[in-house]
C-alpha cells in the first residue's frame, strides 16, 4: 500500500516536470497548451492519491470533479484565444506574439 | 499492474510532448487520459474516473482536434532540435530528485495513512458534493458561465 502511494507521488512529480519542460522549450501554442494539460493530469492524480491515503476519497473525488470542470473552461477559453491569435498573426509561433509589446 | 499503468501514462504524456505531428500529440494526450481514468477506477474513485474519461479524454480532445482543424497543423513551425537532445538529461535529473524525495517520504507516509478518517470517509458521493462542497458548485457554475461568455465574446462577428 505504501509502495503504491510512493510510485503515485513519483509519477505526479514526473508528469509536472514533463509539463514544465514542455512549457519552457516548445514554440507551438497548441503544444504549450498540451504541456498545461499534462500538468493538470499530474495534479488530479495527486489529489486522488492524497484522498485515498487520507481516507477522504469522496472529498478528493469532488475536488477532482471541480478541477476537471474548471480545466474544461480554461481549455475552451485558451483554444478560442489561440484561434483568435492565429487569425491575427497567421502563425502558431509563440515568438510572433512578441510584436504585441509597447 | 498499477505500475504498468503509471508507466504507460508517462509514456503517452511524453509522446504528446515530443510527437512531431500535433494531431498525434492531441490523440496521445487522450490515450494518457484513458490510462489515468483506469488508475482512478482502480483506486476506488469511479466518479473522478468517469469525469476523466468523458470530459478530459472526450470533450477536451474534440476541442483540441477542432482547433487543429481551424488553425492548420503548424507544420511550417519547426521546434528547436536541442529540446529533444536535452530532454534525457533533464529527465535523469528530475528522476534523481524524485528518488531522493521519495526516499525521504518513505518513513512518513505510513503515519499519514493511519490518520483518523475525515468527513469524506463514508457516505455517498452526491451527499459530499452537494452538502459539504456547495460553494465549489457555485464556483463551477460561475466559471462555466464565464467560459461561455468569453468564448462568445471572442467569436463575435463585428458588424
Amino acid at each position: 500500500m505504501t509502495d503504491s502511494i510512493l510510485f503515485n507521488i513519483g509519477t505526479v512529480l514526473l508528469l509536472i516536470s514533463l509539463g514544465i519542460y514542455c512549457l519552457l522549450t516548445m514554440k507551438n501554442l497548441i503544444k504549450l497548451f498540451i504541456g498545461i494539460e499534462i500538468i493538470s493530469k499530474g495534479l488530479s492524480l495527486g489529489l486522488i492519491t492524497a484522498g485515498k491515503y487520507n481516507s477522504n476519497l469522496l472529498i478528493a473525488q469532488s475536488l477532482t470533479v471541480t478541477f476537471i470542470v474548471v480545466e474544461v473552461c480554461v481549455v475552451a477559453v485558451a483554444l478560442a484565444l489561440i484561434i483568435a491569435v492565429y487569425k491575427h498573426t497567421k502563425s502558431l509561433d509563440i515568438g510572433s506574439l512578441s510584436k504585441l509589446k509597447g | 499492474m498499477d505500475i504498468l499503468l503509471l508507466i504507460l501514462l508517462l509514456v503517452f504524456s511524453a509522446a504528446a510532448v515530443f510527437a512531431k505531428d500535433i494531431l498525434k500529440s492531441a490523440l496521445s494526450l487522450a490515450v494518457a487520459s484513458i490510462f489515468l481514468a483506469i488508475l482512478f477506477f482502480r483506486m476506488n474513485a469511479p466518479y473522478a474516473g468517469v469525469f476523466e474519461i468523458s470530459v478530459v479524454a472526450g470533450l477536451i480532445t474534440v476541442l483540441f482536434v477542432s482547433t487543429i482543424a481551424l488553425t492548420g497543423t503548424g507544420a511550417e513551425l519547426k521546434e528547436r532540435k536541442w529540446t529533444i537532445l536535452v530532454f534525457p538529461l533533464f529527465f535523469i535529473i528530475v528522476l534523481i530528485l524524485d528518488y531522493i524525495l521519495i526516499k525521504k517520504l518513505t518513513g512518513t507516509i505510513t503515519n499519514i495513512s493511519n490518520v483518523i478518517p475525515g468527513v469524506g470517509a463514508q457516505g455517498l458521493f452526491a451527499d459530499v458534493l452537494w452538502k459539504e462542497r456547495t460553494f465549489d458548485l457555485i464556483g463551477q457554475i460561475s466559471i462555466i458561465f464565464a467560459g461561455v461568455f468569453t468564448v462568445l465574446a471572442l467569436f463575435r462577428k463585428e458588424k
